[in-house]
Formats: C-alpha cells, structure tokens, sequence
C-alpha cells in the first residue's frame, strides 16, 4: 500500500519536472544537436551554448534588464507598500476608507482592460521604450498594501506612542520603530513582488520595443533563430529565466507558500 | 486638521498617485475610447456612439475568441480544481519526503509562462516529446503536430494550463485542510464512520470556501489567458482568445477604440461571473 502511493507519488513528479529537466538537457546540448531521445539520454554534457549566450548576442543583456527592473520594483514596493498600508493601519483622516476601498476594488480590476489606456499614457507621458515604463506603474500594489496593513493591524501600538512620547519624528518611527517589527511581512512582500515581475511578460512587452531595454521573458518570446528556432539556445536562455526562481524558491519557500496561502484565508 | 492626520495622508500618497494616474485614468479612459473611432494614423477621433460594440458582436474573428475563451475557462477549470484537490489528499497526512513532492508539484506554477510555453511548444511539435508518446501510444497526433491543427491546437494549451497551475491551487487546499479542526475527524472515527462518509460529510464542505475563492481567482485569471497563446499559437488554428484580439486589434493594428470596446465587453463577462461566484460564495457560507 505504502509502496503503490510511492509510486504514485513519484509518478506524478516525474510529470511535473519533466519539461523544466527537458529545458536544462536542452541547454547542455553541443549546438544543433537534434533534441532525439538518444541524444537525451547520452551523458555528453556542454556548457558551450551558455558560453556562447554570455559572450554575444542580446541574452545577457536581457538578463541585466530583468535584474535591473526587478530590483527597483520591489524596492519601491517594499517602501512604498509600507508607508501606505502602515497609513491605513495607524492613521485617521478623511477619505482614508475610501482609499483603503480603492486597493480592493484595484484589486478585482482584470488586467487586460489596462493594455489599451496604459500603452497610451506611458506613450503620451514620454516614456514608452524606457525602464521608466517597467518601473513607473508597478511601484506600489494593492495585495501588497493589502498584505502590509493586515500585519501592523495585529502589532500592538505602544512602541510607536513611546517614540512619540520622546520627541521622534513621524519618520524615525516609520523607519525605526515600525520597520523592523514588520520584518517578517515585509519579506513574505519582497519574494512575491520580484518572482512577479522577473516572469512578467504583458506589460513589458507593450511597453516596450527595443532591445536595449527588453527583459528576459520579452526577449525568450521574441527570439528568433538564424533559420529554423535554434532550440539550445533559447533553452539556455529559458534556463538564465528559470536558476534565479529556483534559487529563491529553494531558499524562501516557506515565505513564498505563506504568502500565497495567506490571500486565500482571508478572503 | 492635526499633524498626524497630515502624516497619514503623506504616507498613503504614493497609492494616491499610482491609483490615479495607473488605474482610475486608463480605466475611464479606455471606456470612453470605446465609443470612439481613435485609430493610430487619424489624428482626429470622434464618438462614435455604441457603434464599436455593435460591429464586435458582428464580427466573426471577436465571436470566435470569446467562444474560444469560454472553452478554455469551461474546460480547464473544473478539471485543474480536481486534480488540485487530489493531490492536496494525497500529501496531506506528513510522510518522509512530503516536501519534496510538495515543492515539485508546486514548481512548474513559479515558473516564467513564456518559458513553460517554449518548452511546450517544442514538446508538443512534430518529434517532440509529447507528440512521440502520443505515436507510441497509437493515438495518431495531428501530422504537423498539436499546435498546427485546428482541432488540436487549442485543446492543447489547455492541458498544458492544467499541468501548469495544479500545483498552486494544491497548496490552497492544502492550507483549507489544514484549518479544518482534527476533533470532527476522530469524532466520526468514534461514531464509525468510512473513509469516504468522512470526506464527504467533513472534508467536503469544509473546503467549499477555499474550493469557491479556487474557482473565482482561476475564472478571473483564465478569462485572460494571453501569454501561451501568443507563444504558441499567434491565434492561428481557431486557438485566439478574447486577449488575444484586444492585442492584435489594438497593438498590431492600432485600432485603439474598438480594442476598447473588446476589452470591456470582455470586464463585463468577467465582473458578471465574479458577482455570481461571490454570491455562491456568501451564500455558501450562511450554511
């Protein structure tokens, strides 16, 4: 009984990591090998289209593309989903509710009714084809704000009235008192916002035309081979997409499982 | 109005501006686009009326990927919900190496769309992979491969989605079963009752919530299937869907108002089944 679940259980994996084992057997062929399984399963191994994609072409630079958008999209959520969601926890003033009713309507906007009008306003506001235009619209999101402000929610106030009490200012407070004590959410946002943006393709994709600013999935789905689609590469390619995933799944999987579950609890 | 209400207000101003410039903008924006003629080449725009949505329900192409978009939303959903569900029963209950499968199964869903859509793309193409078992198999694969067919084509993005998004509506459930209190369980051993009376009387209707909140995000999300289309297919062999248009039409041919008018009816449908979903969802929850 135990053994036959085993089986299942194995079975099933096998199916699941399949294609991602695939993309790396792929990427460690020689150049124009034909993808047989003979081929699949001979223990030749190469790193020489990786060499090849890290010395020419435009994949490297898509790489840096997505590290550089990556990284100032969650650090600019980080920041800014703090501010706003610590606003909504700790805060009174007029127009607060329906502000804070804002992030959930915000939140149950589909987003392919956004293509058209955003495409128009980064195009008009001068920043189409730019990192401006990965950056600018993606500073702050609703699940973060969301997120953020459940927590301060459930952190008692007393160390904030203490600082206030000593004189601190409201932004030594923010950075100092409350910052480190949100922490652990503030990590569960970070993990969410990068692995979102590093496999997001829709919007950089209309925002953008040229090369020098495409990032990595943009750059994969483009690709185009000399003749026929030149499969090594763009799995070795596919592959620069996937390591960074893998590694931030491996070391932060307990953030990235609680902050999925999280949304789905609440609501 | 004292110091700290000014404090607040400064500090919520970042969503201020992006909600403004970022949401409620273009939203307003694209519906009033709707009702005009705005093409890229014609510098002048004029309203148009209902005329935009008129013609889309005349046009066969629009026609075609909503028919197709429902099929996808029809076809997938149900059979990813439970196959999610069985494999959040089958590593429920801690056993070694749980986490390992767990994170497996969970994987591909992390994963770059447009990456799984290559591998796909190959694996699914004449001499692929997929296309080579299916031979085995002897169930005769369409001759050019899945994704050259009309018959094929779209029925094979689908299960491609399925295979994808297991794994996350896997760790939902999960996370439902967790929260379902251990005493109901040992209570119904207590009374005697069978395996399957206990999933059907506990389990079952303890998961209604996350099972609903399951089917409401994958409605909104597979509405809006676009990426693997695009990857894939480019729309070709009856495989466009409702995205799919609003691309084409708006960002290939720059027919930017009657893009906007698509993707509206497209918010409607959408916001409709969501109304309904949520509704079940409340009603389910009186119980």
């Amino acid at each position: 009984m135990k053994i036959a679940k085993y089986l299942i259980l194995i079975f099933i994996l096998l199916i699941m990591i399949f294609p991602l084992l695939w993309m790396f057997r792929v990427s460690l062929m020689p150049a124009g090998a034909s993808i047989s399984f003979q081929e699949f399963i001979r223990p030749l191994v190469t790193l020489s289209i990786y060499s090849d994609i890290l010395t020419s072409g435009n994949m490297l630079k898509y790489f840096i593309n997505s590290c550089i958008v990556g990284i100032a999209v969650t650090v600019g959520n980080i920041l800014f989903c703090f501010m706003v969601g610590y606003s909504f926890s700790r805060f009174r003033y007029l127009g607060k509710n329906i502000l804070f009713y804002s992030v959930l309507f915000v939140l149950m906007i589909p987003a392919h009714i956004m293509i058209i009008p955003l495409y128009l306003i980064i195009y008009k506001l001068g920043l189409y084809d730019s990192y401006w235009a990965l950056i600018l619209p993606f500073l702050v999101n609703p699940i973060g704000i969301f997120l953020v402000k459940q927590y301060i929610d459930t952190l008692p106030s007393a160390m904030e009235e203490a600082a206030r009490v000593d004189g601190a200012s409201e932004l030594r407070i923010l950075f100092r008192v409350v910052m480190p004590l949100c922490k652990p959410a503030l990590a569960v946002l970070a993990i969410q916002v990068f692995l979102t943006n590093w496999n997001s393709f829709l919007f950089p994709f209309i925002l953008t035309s040229s090369e020098s600013v495409r990032t990595l999935p943009v750059g994969l789905a483009l690709y185009q081979g000399h003749q026929a689609i030149d499969w090594q590469h763009l799995m070795a390619g596919s592959s620069l997409a996937v390591i960074p995933v893998l590694i931030i799944f491996l070391l932060f999987q307990r953030q990235i499982v609680s902050g999925i579950t999280a949304g789905a609890i609440k609501q | 109005m004292s110091s700290r209400g000014l404090t607040g207000r400064l500090f919520v101003s970042p969503w201020f501006i992006t909600l403004i410039i970022f949401w409620l903008f273009p939203l307003l924006y694209s519906l009033y686009l709707g009702f005009t003629d705005y093409k890229l080449l014609s510098d002048s725009y004029k309203w148009v009326g209902f005329a935009n949505f008129r013609a889309l329900f005349s046009d066969q192409q629009f026609l075609q990927s909503l028919k197709n978009t429902f099929i996808f939303v029809i076809g997938t959903i149900p059979v990813t919900t439970i196959i999610a569900l069985l494999l959040a029963l089958l590593i429920d209950k801690k056993f070694p190496g749980r986490t390992i499968f767990r994170s497996g199964y969970f994987m591909p869903s992390i994963t770059s769309m447009v990456v799984i859509a290559l591998i796909f793309t190959n694996l699914y193409s004449r001499g692929g992979y997929i296309y080579l078992l299916a031979d085995m198999l002897g169930l005769s694969p369409p001759e050019n491969g899945f994704l050259l067919s009309n018959k094929t084509a779209l029925f094979s993005v689908m299960a491609m989605d399925v295979w994808m998004s297991v794994g996350y509506y896997m760790l939902l459930f999960l996370a439902g079963l967790k929260s379902i209190p251990k005493e109901l369980y040992e209570a119904a051993e207590v009374a005697g009752a069978s395996m399957w009376r206990k999933f059907v009387s506990i389990t079952l209707p303890l998961l209604k919530p996350v099972m609903l909140f399951i089917v409401v995000i994958n409605t909104i999300k597979s509405f809006q299937v676009f990426i693997e289309i695009f990857v894939m297919t480019k729309g070709r062999y009856g495989s466009s869907t409702a995205v799919y248009f609003i691309y084409e039409t708006g960002l290939n041919r720059f027919e930017f108002g009657y893009a906007s008018a698509a993707a509206y009816i497209l918010f409607i449908i959408i916001a409709l089944f969501s109304i309904i979903q949520f509704g079940l969802l409340k009603q389910r929850g009186l119980r």
